[in-house]
């Protein structure tokens, strides 16, 4: 390998680099050719102004640490529920025929829906979240769970059968790890939905966290404070779908074979 | 009379929710709270029945009809345009691809406020962050479909004389169909969820907003009815439009996307 980016890398790099630079200059030229009152479009320096101020007085971390402490929760609640009564489910074909339907139609209501009665039960603030959270990924991550058991094999149990497993040793060599490729597989999706419902939740039901402060900026019509919002809501999912999805599915379903990477 | 297999599946199905309404109506003594806290299943009726009888229901609900019809056009005719034209061309790809990729890592909620700001509460915000929503699985699955095109049609194409026009209508277009349509169909699912959380945020009418008012009001039957109504207009979106056009596409167009390809 060369020290130096090849040619056609910089170019690829110059490229890429030309909607963003765009997107700065029409910002910077825009305040000097209209009129419009100040508050609707930030300077630039304004902005960054803004993002220093909240990086060394601390708030920005802690409303980001607030709202990934959220969504964590909510993901373990929701998944630590899901799944056990996902393979429960699936395990018994009556069962996930009375509920299938059922799980069809709460599953479209999920989410977001559910912010009123959240607040009603929980009151403003962390506990109406989390629920939100909790059960956009619960309905998620069922639905994933008992996928993951229907799509084992029938001539798999047959095997364990044959060779004398029982019960729990079908269990837990057969349903557990047949399951999980799946389930795991599932957590970047389920992920990507309690996300959705964490900046949405937070907005609505929050009392802190980086939707509430982005929604409270607009009361006081801060809106580099929203435009700082915008931008670290984006690095985070991107952060956190390269490097904790990426990396875990490295570490598991690629490393046994089970997807190609 | 025997049932088929499937028929015996649908009637556990009604069986299960026939016993999830039971339970619900039979927990509610059991709980003694009030219905604000935890309406049932009667209250719900009641006031699923007031709301129609009024007329505010059959309002709200072709207010967000309508709402939600004109974010999902303007979001599939632009991810289709957009995915077609990186798709097509080297150089567009190579220079909006990485910006597209940061965008869509934005979730529609974190525009809403600034949204708010410039466009104020109301139809444009509400517009606008739906097209946003259902822009970008429509456009990743035009990418798709047009990148899976196998050369060879597009060769065989131009030796028979076809134009760029030509070779886009006849061979590309119809092959990426079916993944366009898959996109058009997720993306519907993400805009649903976006319109109810838009309609709470930026709206004085529709489904999301009955939905919040209720619970201001202290009507909770009624954020109970609005649950309700949004599940059954997503399973009727979904079974009867969504579900019939993807099969028709595929059927229609889907000869020559073959499973490799379409992987």
């Amino acid at each position: 390998m060369n020290a130096l980016p090849s040619r056609s890398r910089m170019n690829d790099i110059l490229l890429m680099a030309l909607p963003p630079f765009l997107l700065l200059l029409v910002w910077f030229a825009v305040p000097h050719l209209l009129t419009y009152p100040a508050y609707k479009l930030p300077s630039i320096a304004t902005v960054g102004q803004r993002i220093v101020e909240a990086v060394s007085d601390g708030s920005l971390a802690k409303a980001i640490l607030s709202s990934l402490g959220r969504l964590a929760m909510g993901f373990m609640v929701g998944n630590l529920i899901a799944i056990p009564l996902g393979i429960a489910v699936a395990m018994n074909r009556h069962v996930s025929d009375l509920l299938r339907p059922l799980m069809t139609f709460l599953q479209s209501i999920a989410g977001i829906a559910w912010v009123p009665l959240a607040i009603i039960w929980f009151g403003l603030g962390h506990g109406a979240v989390v629920f939100i959270i909790a059960n956009a990924i619960f309905f998620a991550s069922i639905n994933n769970t008992i996928m993951g058991v229907e799509s084992i094999p029938n001539t798999l149990y047959r095997a364990v059968r044959s060779h004398g497993g029982r019960g729990s040793q079908v269990f837990f060599n057969l349903v557990l790890p047949g399951a999980l490729t799946q389930i795991i597989l599932g957590f970047r999706t389920s992920m990507a939905y309690g996300w959705r419902s964490l900046v949405a939740g937070e907005m609505i039901a929050g009392s802190s966290g980086l939707g509430y402060m982005t929604i409270e900026a607009v009361q006081w019509y801060q809106t580099e404070t929203i435009i700082m919002g915008i931008a670290v809501i984006g690095v985070l999912w991107l952060l956190m779908d390269r490097f904790l999805f990426s990396t875990l599915e490295r570490a598991t379903v690629i490393r046994w074979g089970m997807v190609r990477s | 009379m025997r049932l088929t297999h499937s028929q015996a599946r649908a009637l556990k199905g009604m069986l299960g929710i026939l016993l999830f309404i039971a339970v619900w109506q039979g927990s509610v003594p059991l709980i003694g709270l009030d219905a604000y806290y935890y309406p049932g299943p009667i209250d719900v009726w009641h006031a699923a029945f007031e709301l129609v009888e009024k007329g505010i229901l059959p309002v709200y609900l072709s207010d967000s009809a309508g709402r939600y019809a004109a974010g999902v056009c303007i979001g599939v005719a632009s991810g289709i345009s957009f995915g077609l034209l990186i798709g097509l061309n080297r150089t567009a790809s190579r220079m909006l691809g990485p910006s597209i990729n940061f965008l869509f890592s934005i979730v529609e909620a974190a525009w809403i406020p600034i949204f708010v700001i410039w466009w104020g509460y109301g139809y444009t915000t509400i517009l606008i962050s739906l097209s946003y929503v259902i822009f970008f699985p429509v456009l990743y699955n035009t990418l798709l479909g047009v990148r899976s095109v196998p050369q060879v049609y597009i060769h065989a194409a131009q030796a028979l004389g076809a134009n760029r026009w030509q070779v886009l209508s006849n061979v590309i277009l119809p092959s990426a169909l079916p993944s366009i349509i898959t996109g058009f169909r997720v993306g519907a699912g993400f805009a649903f969820r976006g319109l109810v959380f838009a309609e709470i945020i930026s709206a004085k009418t529709g489904i999301g907003f009955m939905i919040f008012e209720g619970t201001t009001y202290h009507q909770t039957a009624r954020t109970v009815v609005g649950m309700i109504v949004m599940g059954l207009a997503w399973l009727f979106i979904n079974n009867f439009y969504l579900k019939p056009l993807e099969r028709a596409t595929v059927e229609r167009w889907g000869l020559i996307t073959t499973a490799e390809t379409r992987e």
